[in-house]
């Protein structure tokens, strides 16, 4: 991240100033605006998931879907951590379904919890199986075609599908390849 | 299509049901969940600022036509079109510049053109990966430059995949 952001920064900045020196400072003020205004908006997502996760995890429905994925997950991410794979599960599940904002904060806590436990390679699955997206339906797209006019807006779905599968099955053994041995 | 939509109301209204059978106390319960809200939110702030303010000089600087016009022969040797090079450019930055990019070439080409429907096969199968990078390492000392490099590499994959599928599906 270090090296993107001073990459990208410098060359921005090195543009803005043969190109444009007064829109620098208006350009990032724009990006942190962007930030609170995001922020806002996650919070509020935050908000109604964790809740729902509180609730999933009260009534003990975590700990069976927990059961129910353990023997797999377990595998997967190479951890013996109960709890950390149970978060795991709960940020892929929400993932598959494609809630908005709902993955993020059990894929954050699983996260927090690989790391503390220097498992390394279970933190980096994880974020590499998000990053790779996992969604099945891809709403977004579909309602935006059906909003530009489009005759057949689904049919985009199974070309989507397949590529995103690709670039998840890709991800994940490539991470799994490159893991380091202990 | 439309059935998609229920998926959120029925799995809260399946969850407190069974919430309720369990005698959860789902008023103290749901508040006891939501307090963790703002520590999450706020340990975030700063990668998210840091990240978006990113994204920002990518766009406005003109960096990403820039690098998008360097590219384009690139693309098209790949087989993606380069009018989606931009948005390819970007969805790793940000999701919500990346819509607008993506709504944009929507109604520039046609919803059911070859172009629009790479454009969404771009969209729907990548996703932001420096977004999610900053987010779920917030506050690590890890070394990022292996998930980072394979989650991009991967995606970029299975974009060339999903242009040639375009073609033939």
């Amino acid at each position: 991240m270090n090296v993107i952001f001073a990459a990208v920064f410098l060359a921005a900045a090195v543009i803005f100033l043969f190109t444009d020196p007064e829109g620098f400072l208006p350009a990032m003020l724009a990006g942190g605006e962007k930030a609170a205004t995001v922020s806002l908006a996650l919070l509020a997502s935050y908000c109604v998931w964790l809740g729902f996760f509180k609730v999933m995890e009260q009534s003990g429905l975590s700990e069976k879907l927990a059961r129910g994925m353990y023997p797999a997950a377990r595998r997967l991410f190479g951890s013996d951590d109960r709890q950390a794979v149970s978060l795991a599960c709960q940020n892929l599940a929400a993932n598959m379904l494609g809630l908005p904002g709902a993955p993020t904060p059990p894929g954050i806590a699983a996260t927090k919890k690989f790391l503390a436990a220097r498992n390394d390679y279970a933190a980096d699955m994880l974020f590499v199986l998000n990053a790779t997206s996992l969604q099945l339906l891809p709403t977004t797209v579909i309602a935006l075609r059906a909003a530009a006019g489009s005759a057949s807006p689904a049919d985009i779905f199974l070309p989507t599908l397949l590529a995103t599968l690709l670039s998840t099955l890709l991800g994940a053994l490539l991470v799994f390849l490159t893991r380091r041995r202990t | 299509m439309k059935y998609a939509a229920l998926i959120i109301p029925l799995l809260f209204l399946a969850l407190f049901i069974w919430a309720l059978v369990r005698r959860v106390k789902l008023y103290d319960c749901f508040t006891e969940g939501v307090k963790g809200a703002v520590p999450l939110i706020l340990s975030l702030f700063p990668y998210l600022v840091c990240v978006l303010i990113l994204s920002e000089l990518f766009e406005a600087s003109g960096l990403s036509a820039r690098l998008t016009q360097g590219l384009s022969p690139v693309f098209s040797f790949l087989g993606i079109p380069p009018e989606i090079g931009k948005l390819v450019l970007l969805k790793p930055f940000s999701g919500s510049g990346a819509t607008a990019l993506l709504s944009e070439l929507l109604s520039e080409y046609g919803a059911d053109s070859y172009i629009a429907r790479c454009a969404c096969v771009a969209y729907g199968s990548s996703e932001t990966v420096f977004y999610i990078c900053a987010v779920y390492f917030a506050g690590s000392k890890k070394r990022l430059f292996k998930p980072v490099a394979i989650a991009l590499a991967a995606n970029f994959v299975s974009l060339i995949l999903g242009c040639s599928l375009c073609r033939i599906l």
